[in-house]
């Protein structure tokens, strides 16, 4: 149980005073409620914001949004920022999988039109995704090609007739970041990347076909081409082993760093490097290009998808309308301009567990959400909901941009699988109507809902704090777990 | 006794490791590791010899854990036994091994989860009277 201070600012965020600890830069921040408080204070989420606190170069506040929960290095959920000048980039700040992230496509199929359905399609998207524990893609290709995969993002998958341009243009950074350095990868990263380009993996990643239960803007659903009752699918996914070894690589250099560059650190885990030193500037690269993995293979999921449904429903994908609505990155670090005490500054802004949130006009955003802001998408637990929202004015001042990633884990993976039993939670989630097919059987108990935070609650205070808009919400019919 | 327990993570996999001596020790934390990763007992056809130094014992025993990892998803190598030596000063930390085991293919068994890495968080190797104890996150 955490017993550090929790000033409340407002009825959705709290504030740990940089007080509390000699060291701390800035105060930490955890946008949360009085009932997620009780969770949040259960574990050692709030000392990992204020270790993040310590990081030098910090600017603001070292924030957490309200699905925060134990991680390592930072917590999950965490977002900080940091001055080009004197901050700092730290790889375990965003995580070994790198710019895990969540796409949201349409089709126009109705809750009527896949009645009787739901099996074939769990059970297609299941033999024909390759997903679990190690699973192997079945992309053949050379070194080279990996390499032109690393700079091209999801532009690869397009090129190669896996999805159309339009998808990019419904990517964040367009399906590819620049400034991806190949020559920063290293060879084993390349060789443990090969076997798993188009693959979901395991753990809390998933496919899910959904239904659309509510909404709550009319006029932004209407733009989206969005209507209750409509089959919506749902991927998760990351950049795999080629993410995890690029992090790997690069922490244990940025260890070294900590004495070379006489930087303190709560948690070694936060290693880190100044922003502007060689070393940073080589994991800014093969970061990118791990970044750019992970959009290639959403994309390329993506791909399957729409394959199994057209198997399915016997049509195209485009005549079915599985158009993308968007996909956005949760691990990840971005340089991005923000205002600090009135004027603009290019910052580099940590993402761990955390979704960009750019509100209407920002000039990043593609000329078709322009006009509403950028699509933030929230994944739940897979026996509850998830949830459509849209960027604000108001995230960009006062959160760098940032929302929530999903629900928020609130028991352990130990004691799920204590305390969940597996017959009575697939009983559980038939009687809602979903079905669930996973290579491990003990990937649905760590991931069964009660692990997970009340995904209605965690929204709602990203909705009462101003920093996103909701849309609607998604009820899950079936769920291909990892 | 175990060589190792579990301690609760909300997110990851933590695992309280113990071992008579310090190469004990790391040896039975790559047996825990794999132990996660597999129930699969590996043959001794095939030797790894792995070097690595490391500033301290913690940062040692992070990279050691990783270089397995890595050799498992990268060159399927699962290990059986382990041959260990870890020489120690006030500067550096270097970890001597050879390792016997065999190509085993994580993407074409059955696995009991997937491992991302050992990390540093709240890592810490202590010692008393009965041996060492580590305590290691494991991010999943």
């Amino acid at each position: 149980m955490w017993d550090g201070p929790l000033e409340k600012i407002t009825e959705y965020k709290f504030r740990i005073p940089k007080s509390y600890k000699p060291g701390m830069r800035v105060d930490g921040i955890i946008y949360a409620d009085e009932k997620l408080l009780q969770d949040i204070k259960k574990d050692k989420a709030p000392e990992q914001v204020v270790n993040v606190a310590f990081l030098p170069g910090i600017v603001k506040y070292s924030l957490a949004m309200p699905d925060i929960h134990w991680g390592y290095g930072a917590p999950i959920g965490g977002v900080s920022a940091f001055d080009l000048d004197d901050g700092i980039i730290a790889p375990g700040m965003i995580g070994y999988d790198i710019n895990c992230g969540v796409r949201l496509l349409k089709t126009n199929l109705t809750l009527e039109d896949a009645k009787g359905k739901i099996s074939k399609i769990v059970n297609t998207l299941y033999d024909d995704v390759p997903s679990g524990l190690g699973s192997k893609g079945e992309i053949k290709m050379s070194l080279q090609e990996e390499k032109k995969l690393l700079l091209q993002g999801a532009k690869w998958a397009v090129s190669r007739g896996l999805g159309v341009k339009e998808d990019l243009e419904c990517c964040e950074e367009f399906g590819a970041i620049e400034g991806a350095d190949i020559d920063s990868v290293s060879s084993r990263a390349y060789e443990r990347g090969k076997p798993q380009a188009g693959t979901l993996g395991s753990g809390n990643h998933f496919i899910e076909a959904q239904v659309i239960d509510d909404i709550f803007d009319m006029e932004i659903a209407e733009k989206l081409g969005l209507f209750i009752g409509q089959i919506t699918v749902m991927i998760h996914s990351g950049s795999r082993g080629f993410g995890y070894q690029v992090c790997d690589d690069h922490v244990r250099v940025m260890v070294k760093c900590l004495s070379k560059y006489g930087i303190n650190v709560p948690d070694r885990q936060l290693a880190c490097a100044p922003i502007n030193s060689p070393e940073a500037k080589n994991y800014i690269g093969a970061m990118r290009a791990a970044a750019n993995y992970a959009w290639c293979n959403r994309q390329v999921l993506m791909h399957l998808v729409r394959e199994s449904f057209g198997k399915v429903f016997s049509k195209s994908w485009q005549s079915l309308g599985m158009d993308l609505i968007y996909d956005v990155a949760h691990n990840i670090a971005k340089f991005e301009k923000h205002i600090v005490d009135g004027r603009e500054k290019t910052l580099c802004v940590h993402r761990k567990g955390a979704t960009r949130a750019f509100g209407p006009g920002n000039p990043e955003l593609p000329a078709r959400y322009k006009e509403i802001g950028q699509p933030v998408i929230i994944p739940g637990d897979m026996g509850t909901a998830s949830y459509l929202l849209v960027g604000t004015k108001k995230a960009e001042e006062e959160s760098f941009a940032s929302a929530c990633h999903g629900a928020g884990r609130v028991k352990s993976r130990h004691e799920a699988i204590r305390t969940v039993n597996l017959e009575t939670l697939l009983k559980e989630l038939k009687s809602k109507g979903i079905e669930v097919r996973a290579t491990g059987k003990k990937t649905i108990v760590e991931e069964a809902p009660s692990a997970y935070k009340n995904i209605d609650d965690v929204v709602g205070v990203v909705i009462g704090a101003g920093l996103s808009k909701k849309v609607c919400r998604m009820r899950p019919l079936c769920v291909v777990k990892g | 006794m175990e060589n190792f327990e579990f301690i609760e993570h909300t997110a990851d996999i933590g695992v309280r490791v113990y071992g008579k001596s310090l190469e004990d020790l790391f040896q039975n934390c790559a047996q825990t590791l794999f132990s996660l990763l597999i129930d699969h007992k590996p043959a001794e056809k095939i030797e790894e010899r792995i070097i690595l130094e490391a500033e301290t014992l913690e940062e040692l025993l992070v990279t050691w854990l990783n270089e397995l990892i890595s050799l498992f998803y990268t060159y399927k190598f699962l290990p059986a036994e382990y041959d260990i030596a870890i020489e120690k000063d006030d500067k550096k930390k270097i970890l001597r091994s050879v390792i016997k085991g065999e190509e085993f293919s994580p993407y074409e068994n059955k696995m009991n989860r997937e491992i991302k890495a050992a990390t540093y968080h709240n890592l810490k190797i202590e010692k008393d009277s009965f041996g060492y104890k580590a305590e290691i996150i494991f991010d999943v």
